[in-house]
């Protein structure tokens, strides 16, 4: 196949004329992000040149240790961004999801790395971090969305989970569709994903291997298993997470300890 | 005086102390007795019926049912023994048969018979609904319908209790009159435990209830 062809310096920053189309359409239509796309810019640079630099020397020293130490900082850094998402006070739930995020994104980027690509070893930096970065990035959207159904709904039918407690129900029976709603709610986009995939876009991924000059065949197993590994991630982590919160929104005696709002 | 509900000493208070609702409260309900609790809004009555069947938790004190803590037992057994019905009944989506029968699908539920249908049309009867089908949507009916159609769903699992939280709250004169008329036969004819709080008038005809006034936090028999 083809050798990548470089971007040099200056064509780098030939690219920058999109920022200005930008820039000139803010200033006109008074848009006010002007400030927004340059700090956006800038930490577009300074955050990409970072990773690259810590990647290229990652990938030199290829240390265990180091390898997993960059996965738990992408799991504990995507707890954050979930809670920044879901904003709830009263029950706690980022340990358990963080828990979950991590054993989970660990067994699917071990699975993926070790047994379906096959690198030896299987922690191969080159390979199992940024699998491990799509796992978390798209499960972290899925979880998001899951837990803030949740919350949403159970305080929404606060009046209809207490109807079915009084009336017999455990807890899980009395929440029984807000649980189901959250967890299809957190795997609808990673199946949508599915159906378009190849007719609607090209993923990233796919299309960096190609850019990278790689033969577009072999790209696609790459991004099938990529697919397939997302959907499997999102409904286990949304799964083990929601059983694991919905408990949570429940007292000793089974009551429910979240508001009606 | 050992009763089937007894609670001593309960204390309870929202947003972490921030509202004291009770302090060092008492009540005795015998088996069969009908007792109804009075007192101004906000003064707790509600409450008090959450904590015995434990949809909040109490901070002191202890509520004891046929003289075991209400702790001690499964939460859903618990319930299914002391039945609540709120003050705005919430309906599932579906007709008034599956609004009556949804409970049989509970596990706590399992060891009851599931009523049939001739049966449950010969109830609402009883309970003034002869208009309603078992076909009709129950979300469409009146809120004093679904008043009267959250009692006999209550009832359909034959509690031992009844905590009825201002049964009346929303209806006309005639609807206030009928539903005390079944919850009175309730309490005669079958011999349910009724425990009802309202902050409205209740005039009892047929039976003579035991009265408390809930004021400064306490209970205090009238």
């Amino acid at each position: 196949m083809s050798q990548v062809v470089e971007i040099g310096l200056w064509q780098l920053l030939l690219a920058l004329l999109f920022i200005l189309i930008a820039q000139i359409a803010s200033f006109v239509y008074n848009l006010g992000l002007n400030k927004d796309i340059t700090v956006g810019t800038v930490r577009t640079f300074a955050q990409l040149f970072l990773m690259g630099y810590v990647l290229t020397f990652i990938f030199r020293i290829e240390n265990l240790w180091l390898t997993l130490g960059i996965f738990a900082v992408m799991a504990v850094s995507a707890s954050f961004i979930i809670r920044g998402r879901v904003k709830e006070k009263e029950v706690p739930y980022m340990l358990p999801t963080f828990m979950t995020m991590f054993v989970s994104y660990f067994i699917t980027a071990l699975f993926v790395t070790g047994l379906i690509v096959g690198v030896a070893p299987w922690w191969e930096p080159r390979y199992f971090i940024p699998i491990g970065g799509m796992v978390i990035g798209n499960s972290m959207s899925a979880l998001a969305i899951a837990l803030e159904r949740l919350f949403r709904e159970m305080r929404q039918q606060k009046g209809l989970i207490e109807t079915r407690l009084c009336l017999g129900a455990n807890y899980r029976e009395a929440s029984s569709e807000m649980f189901r709603n959250a967890v299809s709610a957190g795997m609808i986009p990673s199946i949508n994903a599915m159906m378009g995939v190849g007719l609607v876009f090209i993923p990233g991924m796919m299309s960096g291997q190609i850019l990278a000059g790689a033969d577009p065949l072999q790209a696609i197993r790459y991004q099938i298993v990529i697919m397939l590994m997302l959907v499997g991630s999102t409904a286990t982590t949304s799964i083990i997470t929601i059983l694991i919160v919905r408990k949570r929104c429940f007292g000793k005696g089974e009551e429910l300890l979240l508001g009606e709002k | 005086m050992t009763g089937i509900l007894e609670i001593e000493a309960l204390g309870f208070s929202y947003n972490n102390a921030a509202k004291t609702v009770f302090r060092e409260l008492d009540l005795v309900v015998g088996t069969g007795e009908f007792v109804l609790v009075k007192g101004a809004s906000g003064s707790g009555k509600s409450t008090l019926l959450r904590l015995i069947c434990r949809l909040e938790a109490s901070e002191s004190g202890r509520i004891l049912f046929k003289s075991r803590k209400i702790e001690e037992y499964c939460p859903s057994e618990l319930r299914r023994s002391i039945v609540y019905v709120s003050q705005i009944p919430a309906m599932i989506e579906g007709s008034v048969e599956e609004n009556l029968v949804f409970p049989f699908s509970f596990a706590a539920n399992n060891g009851l018979e599931r009523p049939s249908e001739k049966q449950l049309s010969e109830m609402l009867e009883t309970f003034y609904l002869s208009d309603v089908s078992l076909q009709h949507q129950a979300r469409n009916l009146s809120v004093g319908q679904q008043q009267r159609l959250a009692l006999m769903r209550a009832l359909l699992l034959d509690p031992e209790i009844l905590l009825l939280d201002e049964p009346t709250s929303a209806l006309d004169a005639e609807s206030t009159s009928m539903v005390f008329s079944i919850v009175e036969q309730l309490n005669i004819a079958r011999k349910k435990t009724v425990v009802m709080v309202t902050h409205g008038s209740f005039v009892p005809q047929h039976v003579s209830p035991v009265l408390y006034l809930l004021e400064n936090k306490k209970l205090r028999n009238v």
